[in-house]
């Protein structure tokens, strides 16, 4: 089963069309609810509309597990601590540059994902959605609704400013059924 | 559950949310410039609007809309987003749109159930 994901991946990948990627494959056994699954994580920038793949797969027939409900809930105020953290020690002292803050959203959207992902929480899949933006004197205006099941979907949110520059960063928790 | 499984592949289609969004976003703002007094209607309502004609397709899927609306006067935005999920089933959109003193960013990200 493994080996047929990773063949699929490295497909979905050639397929892909995306301005640069950069390709570091770790497998990783991970435990969820109990059962083990090995998973192939890339990471590729697409800096472009994204082609999805054209394959379409029959959906994957999963056993019931009878569980109604996370065992664990994902835990919003430690994640506001980490955005906190991470946007602070990234922008403290950076001004605003085109390159370079491109490059810093990128970078600081894995870094938020990889720290959220330690936290381990079961059955949860994760967004987490950074934008920075240089301060002129326009407005901004951003807002998001979800259609989800709020008793176990959640969002994590955090704002950062300093004298030229001002990001935000979302996480949504979404559990998987 | 079982009957949305049955024979029919659950894939996020990336083509259908563009119209829908780009329909969304068309109607609200259209040709007007930019209106301090109107953004917070207009947020809310490309949202709503594009969550309501995503939810009528029918899918089993949950959605997550963003919309950024920005205000041209030469100041730069970046936007990045990073997700872990099942990427045989989950799918992301992302549709720019401008006229001549506005700017809009909806973001659309479709997990499946």
């Amino acid at each position: 089963m493994s080996d047929l994901a990773k063949e699929k991946a490295a497909r979905l990948l050639k397929k892909r069309a995306s301005v640069s990627s950069l390709g570091s494959h770790e497998v990783k056994a991970k435990e969820t609810a109990g059962r083990t699954k090995d998973s192939l994580s890339t990471v590729s920038y697409m800096d472009e509309p994204g082609h999805h793949d054209d394959n379409l797969r029959p959906a994957v027939q999963m056993e019931n597990t009878y569980q109604m409900g996370p065992y664990r809930r994902f835990p919003v105020i430690t994640v506001n601590d980490i955005l906190k953290d991470v946007l602070a020690s990234y922008l403290q002292e950076e001004k605003y540059e085109a390159d370079l803050c491109r490059q810093m959203t990128k970078t600081i959207s894995e870094v938020i994902k990889g720290r959220v992902k330690e936290l381990m929480v079961p059955r949860y899949k994760i967004i987490v959605l950074i934008s920075i933006g240089q301060l002129g004197d326009q407005n901004v205006r951003m807002g998001s609704r979800c259609l989800w099941d709020s008793s176990n979907d959640t969002f994590s949110s955090h704002t950062f400013k300093n004298s030229s520059l001002f990001a935000v960063a979302n996480v949504y928790a979404v559990y998987f059924e | 559950m079982d009957e949305f499984q049955s024979g029919e592949e659950i894939v996020f289609v990336v083509d259908d949310i563009n119209t829908i969004v780009k329909d969304a976003v068309e109607t609200t703002i259209g040709n007007n410039n930019y209106q301090q007094s109107r953004i917070h209607q207009w947020t809310s309502s490309v949202v709503e609007t594009s969550l309501n004609q995503l939810s009528k397709l029918g899918k089993p899927f949950k959605y997550i809309v963003t919309c950024i609306i920005l205000q041209k006067n030469g100041a730069g935005l970046h936007t990045a987003s990073s997700c872990f999920w099942d990427s045989t089933m989950d799918g992301s959109c992302i549709v720019r749109w401008e006229n001549k003193t506005t700017l809009c960013v909806v973001n659309v990200f479709g997990l499946a159930v």
